[in-house]
Order: C-alpha cells, then sequence, then structure tokens
C-alpha cells in the first residue's frame, strides 16, 4: 500500500469552556503512518485537541474525521484509537498480561489470540518475563511501556499519547523518546502525540504543528519549524532565539548557533557588543552580548577538543560577531 | 565475636521513655477488664471475684437459653441486612455526591454529615416517634430501617473518600480500551473502591451488631436484639452467662478484623480494609 490515506482531519474544530475558547478553529490533517506531534506550551490547547479525538471531549464547533469518517456520534469506547495518558492509569487491580489484554477481551477475541498478541505487545516494548507483576511493582519507564502495550495491542488507527514520557527522568525520557520512534516504525500506527518539549518533538516527529493560545502557529517538518519559524512565537518556542528590532516594526530571528564570534567572513551582518555572560552547558558555552543598542544575544562556543581555557570569550571582553544574512528570518 | 563496637544508633532524645510507660498504661486500661471478662466466662462457679477453675458451662447455659439464643439470631440478622442495604445505598450516595455535577453538591455533603453528630438518643427517640405516627409495628424491621439509616453516612464517609481519589484516567483509560461506561464501573471503578466497601461493610456490621440505644427503642417483644436482651438480663443479676456472650461477641469482632485485614491481601490488594478505615491507604 504505497497510497497513504489520511488518518485524522480535523475541520475549523473549535471548543469552548465556559467563556474560554480552548482550541479555535483547528484545521489539520494527519497522514496514515505519520509520527504528527502537537507542540505548545500548558494551555494551549493541545491535550484539548488529544481529548476530543479520544471521545472524552466534544468538539464546540466543526467536525473530526478518523479515516475519513465523522466521530462526533461515536462514544469513546467504539472509537477506532487508544490514548497512552500522562498518568499511565494502569489497573492497579489486574496484573501486567491482564492490563494488556483488557481491550482484546471487551471486543471479545478469542482466548488463544489475546494470549498471542500479549505475548508479542510485550515482547515489542521488551517487557516479556513480568507477565504477572502488579503495576505497583513496576518502575516508571515499565509503566510506561505497560500503558503502551496495553494501546497498541489493539492495533488502533491512531494511538494518542499524552506527554507519556513527561515523569520520566531526563535519561530514560531521552532512551524512551528512541524506543517510541522505533516502535512507531515497525508497528506503522498513526501516532499524535502531545508535547510541551520541544526538543522531544524535534527528535521524534514527522510533522509538528506548534500550538499556542488554541491556535496553531505552524505546522511543518521538525526542520521547517527550527529554520524557518513563521511569527515570534514558534522561533522563541522551539530552540533559542536571538530577536533583533527589523524594519517597519518587523523582527529579525538568528539561531545561537548561526552567529560567528571574533573572525567573521566577507558578506556578514555584522554588530559590536561586549560579552556580559559566560553559561557553561556541557557540550557548549552559551556566550551572552550585549550589543551597542542595548539588545542581548546568544552565542555559542564549542567546547571541543581543540578549545583552549587560554582562547575563549571571557566576561567584559569586546567582541565582534556577525551572521551570513540567509541565517536571519525576517519575522513579522 | 566482633572486636569492633557496635556502631551507635541513632539518639532518642525526641522520644521520651515516660511515652512508653504511658502507652503501656493505655493499653492495661483498655484491654485488663476485656481479659477479665473473658477469665470469668471460664469460671466454674457464678463467681466473678474468684476464678475457682475452668469450665465451659456458661458458654452451654446460654446454648440452652432459647431466648437469648433468639436475641443472638435476630441480631445478626439485623446486622447483616443493615450491612448490605446500608453499604449498598451508602455507596450509592457517595457516587451522587462525587459525581454529580450539582450546586446541591455541597449542601447535601453537609446534611449527610448530621447523622454522624446527631446524639444517638435523639436519633432513636424520632425513629420511635416516626414508627408509631405511621401506625408501624415496632419488630425487627423496624430495628433494620433505623440502623440502615443511621449507618448510610459511615459507608458514604469512606467510600466518598476513596471514590474522590480515584483517577479519572483510569476510568477514561476502560473506555479508551472499549468498556461501556456500566463495564467500567464493574471492572475498574468498583473494584477500585473494593477495599473501601469492604472495609465500611464490616464497620456497618459491628455497629449494628452491639448497638443498644436505637435497638432498644425501635425493637419490638419478642425477640429482641441481644444487647437490649442482655441488658433486661443484667437487671436480674449478673451471670457468667453474660461474659461468655461478651466473649463471644468479642471473639466475632475480632474475626471480622481479622477479615477486614486479609480479605485484600487475599485478593492481591496493596491495602487492607483495616488500613482505608483508619485513613493510612498503603498499610
Amino acid at each position: 500500500m504505497t497510497d497513504a490515506g489520511e488518518a485524522i482531519r480535523f475541520e475549523r474544530v473549535t471548543k469552548r469552556f465556559g467563556g474560554t475558547v480552548a482550541v479555535d478553529g483547528l484545521d489539520i490533517s494527519i497522514r496514515q503512518g505519520e509520527f504528527f506531534s502537537l507542540l505548545g506550551p500548558s494551555g494551549c490547547g493541545k491535550t484539548t485537541t488529544l481529548r476530543m479525538v479520544a471521545g472524552f471531549e466534544q468538539p464546540s464547533e466543526g467536525r473530526i474525521f478518523l479515516e475519513g469518517e465523522p466521530v462526533e456520534t461515536v462514544p469513546p469506547y467504539h472509537r477506532n484509537v487508544n490514548t497512552v495518558f500522562q498518568s499511565y492509569a494502569l489497573f492497579e487491580h489486574l496484573d501486567v498480561s491482564e492490563n494488556v489484554a483488557f481491550g482484546l477481551k471487551r471486543r471479545k477475541v478469542d482466548g488463544d489470540e489475546v494470549r498471542r498478541r500479549v505475548k508479542e505487545a510485550l515482547e515489542l516494548v521488551q517487557l516479556t518475563g513480568r507477565e504477572h507483576s502488579k503495576p505497583r511493582e513496576l518502575s516508571g519507564g515499565q509503566k510506561q511501556r505497560v500503558a503502551l502495550a496495553r494501546a497498541l495491542v489493539n492495533k488502533p488507527a491512531v494511538l494518542l499519547l499524552d506527554e507519556p514520557l513527561g515523569a520520566l527522568d531526563l535519561k530514560l525520557r531521552k532512551q524512551m523518546q528512541v524506543e517510541l520512534k522505533g516502535i512507531q516504525r515497525e508497528v506503522g500506527i498513526t501516532f499524535l502525540y502531545v508535547t510541551h518539549d520541544q526538543e522531544e518533538a524535534l527528535a521524534m516527529s514527522d510533522r509538528i504543528a506548534v500550538m499556542d493560545a488554541g491556535e496553531v502557529q505552524q505546522c511543518g517538518t521538525p526542520e521547517e519549524v527550527y529554520e524557518r519559524p513563521e511569527g515570534t512565537f514558534v522561533a522563541g518556542f522551539i530552540g533559542i532565539s536571538n530577536l533583533l528590532p527589523g524594519p517597519d516594526g518587523s523582527q529579525i530571528s538568528v539561531r545561537p548557533e548561526k552567529i560567528w564570534l571574533g573572525e567573521l567572513q566577507d558578506g556578514m551582518t555584522v554588530y559590536n557588543g561586549k560579552v556580559v555572560e559566560r553559561v557553561y552547558v556541557g557540550t557548549t558555552t552559551q556566550v551572552i552580548v550585549e550589543l551597542d543598542s542595548g539588545v542581548r544575544l546568544v552565542a555559542l562556543e564549542q567546547n571541543t577538543a581543540r578549545a583552549r581555557s587560554d582562547d575563549r570569550w571571557e566576561i567584559g571582553d569586546r567582541v565582534r560577531l556577525g551572521w551570513h544574512p540567509e541565517h536571519a528570518l525576517v519575522l513579522r | 565475636m566482633s572486636a569492633a563496637a557496635p556502631a551507635p544508633g541513632p539518639k532518642e532524645f525526641d522520644r521520651p521513655r515516660f511515652l512508653r510507660v504511658f502507652t503501656a498504661l493505655f493499653f492495661v486500661f483498655l484491654f485488663a477488664p476485656i481479659a477479665l471478662v473473658a477469665l470469668f466466662s471460664f469460671n466454674s462457679t457464678r463467681s466473678l471475684q474468684n476464678f475457682k477453675g475452668f469450665s465451659f458451662q456458661w458458654y452451654e447455659r446460654f446454648f440452652e437459653n432459647e431466648s437469648l439464643r433468639d436475641s443472638l439470631i435476630a441480631s445478626l440478622q439485623i446486622a447483616f441486612v443493615t450491612m448490605v442495604v446500608a453499604t449498598a445505598l451508602g455507596t450509592l450516595l457517595a457516587f451522587g455526591l462525587v459525581r454529580a455535577r450539582t450546586r446541591w453538591a455541597g449542601s447535601a455533603n453537609v446534611l449527610m454529615l448530621i447523622p454522624l453528630v446527631t446524639p444517638e438518643i435523639v436519633a432513636a427517640v424520632s425513629a420511635l416517634i416516626l414508627f408509631t405516627q405511621i401506625g408501624m409495628q415496632l419488630s425487627l424491621a423496624t430495628v433494620m430501617i433505623a440502623h440502615i439509616t443511621f449507618s448510610i453516612s459511615y459507608v458514604t464517609v469512606v467510600i466518598r473518600a476513596r471514590l474522590a481519589a480515584v483517577n479519572p484516567e483510569v476510568e477514561q483509560a476502560a473506555l479508551d480500551l472499549g468498556a461501556t461506561r456500566w463495564g467500567t464501573l464493574r471492572l475498574v471503578t468498583l473494584p477500585e473502591l473494593f477495599p473501601a466497601i469492604l472495609a465500611s461493610a464490616l464497620l456497618i456490621f459491628a455497629l449494628s451488631f452491639d448497638d443498644f440505644v436505637i435497638s432498644f427503642f425501635t425493637t419490638g417483644e419478642s425477640p429482641q436484639p441481644l444487647p437490649v436482651r442482655i441488658y433486661s438480663a443484667i437487671r436480674f443479676g449478673v451471670t457468667p452467662t453474660i461474659n461468655a456472650i461478651g466473649t463471644l461477641m468479642l471473639a466475632f469482632s475480632a474475626f471480622l478484623i481479622g477479615l477486614a485485614i486479609v480479605m485484600p491481601r487475599l485478593l492481591g490488594r496493596r491495602e487492607s480494609g483495616l488500613g482505608v478505615l483508619i485513613g493510612r491507604d498503603t498499610a
């Protein structure tokens, strides 16, 4: 099957809670097999959007189509989607295999098939051997895997993930990002992934919709939203952005890694300033420069093997910095 | 023997020794009278002061006494019916109070507490007045109705707390996985509440079984609930038969508490029913 159809389509979807608008005129189409992320700060409407797909909330206006069919009259238990909840939401009174089998049993799948698919799902998330553990005996990462297996075992049209890695520590989160991406590629199920972590969204997604105040600010591949942010919100929310006043009330955005310090090349946009702070963050050091106009910019100094401690920018140094014009984006 | 001196433990300056004495005295005062009651129930003579020898005669007397036996059976019936009906109604009320999205929920939550603070004598007299006003013959049925009425609040208080603590995402997960609303209640919500339901059921059984005041006012002539029957009996002098009854009741209550602790564990639960009752969630 080469023709990738449409998994979800939002048509002018608006959700109001009382007087507040949580989601405002959402228009997105998600392809089958896509890893699609909704990225934004808390309160931007991303979780509400997810819950409308799951069926826990109804849109105030607009329609949602799942595999081409409108879903507003379909209750959650008849929708061909499954959710991985932020709190995992495991059934504490059931063991791991009973948790994973829960959805299949509701669909009256026969016993041998249930056993076979539960076994497969637990293999997929590397929990073979923990079939009879109770959720309370598992670590956070293991609970996460059970929640994932419990949803994936039903082979839904779309898997909905609500900040599933939010409760894990940094190292485990990084590891699970890689694993989740691998699992998604293996099973080929459409993932709709909600997160406020821009690095996570960039690392895993095929496409990202950046949301703010209920509206999609930009929708595109990780590279598009990072390299060519449309508007100051996206530029500021994804990665570090340096904003300078541009012509006609516009703003100019330059990424820190695009700024050169000291030795410049021909054709660069050049400014003069003074180093006011150094922030050591491991692989790089952020050098904060205050321009003569008073604007502060962040540039990066690589902490590579070649870097020497006597050859670096110190606080108080006067510095010339610049960038190639194609790396400066005009935002309106 | 190790040559190294044992490492000094943490200093106990924050745990004064008199607290141990105090705790010990507390348990002596608590259990000594009960222990004496149990001891003299096995006395071979009628005396409640001198223990002469061991015998089961007072237990035999109790079981031979038809009227006492009928009272025991009546009390067990009352407690059982009260337990089943009050636990069911109280659980439903807890669902209503926690889940109903109405502005009356706040008032209902307060009103529900009133039976807990009403003096029992007031509840008893008002029940009696109600039954006579509507021309209801006093019997075991009237005792049951009165017991159920005062028991519902206890059930609701215990279950409401537990229900409010149920993670809404767990119920949504069940819906998400294809369970209907009824299926979610049966397969997820009620199992989550099970320790609380069991604990309140046992609490209600114990409260109803040894209730005196309300039973006294709302019972008919015969058979009377056991506590009322015992009260009539001691007006003609205390015999060790009373001790035997007391000891049996004590053993039975201990059995119920044991059940409350063991049952959830047998079913693979983290917490015991008793833990729920005394407010300790993870025993």
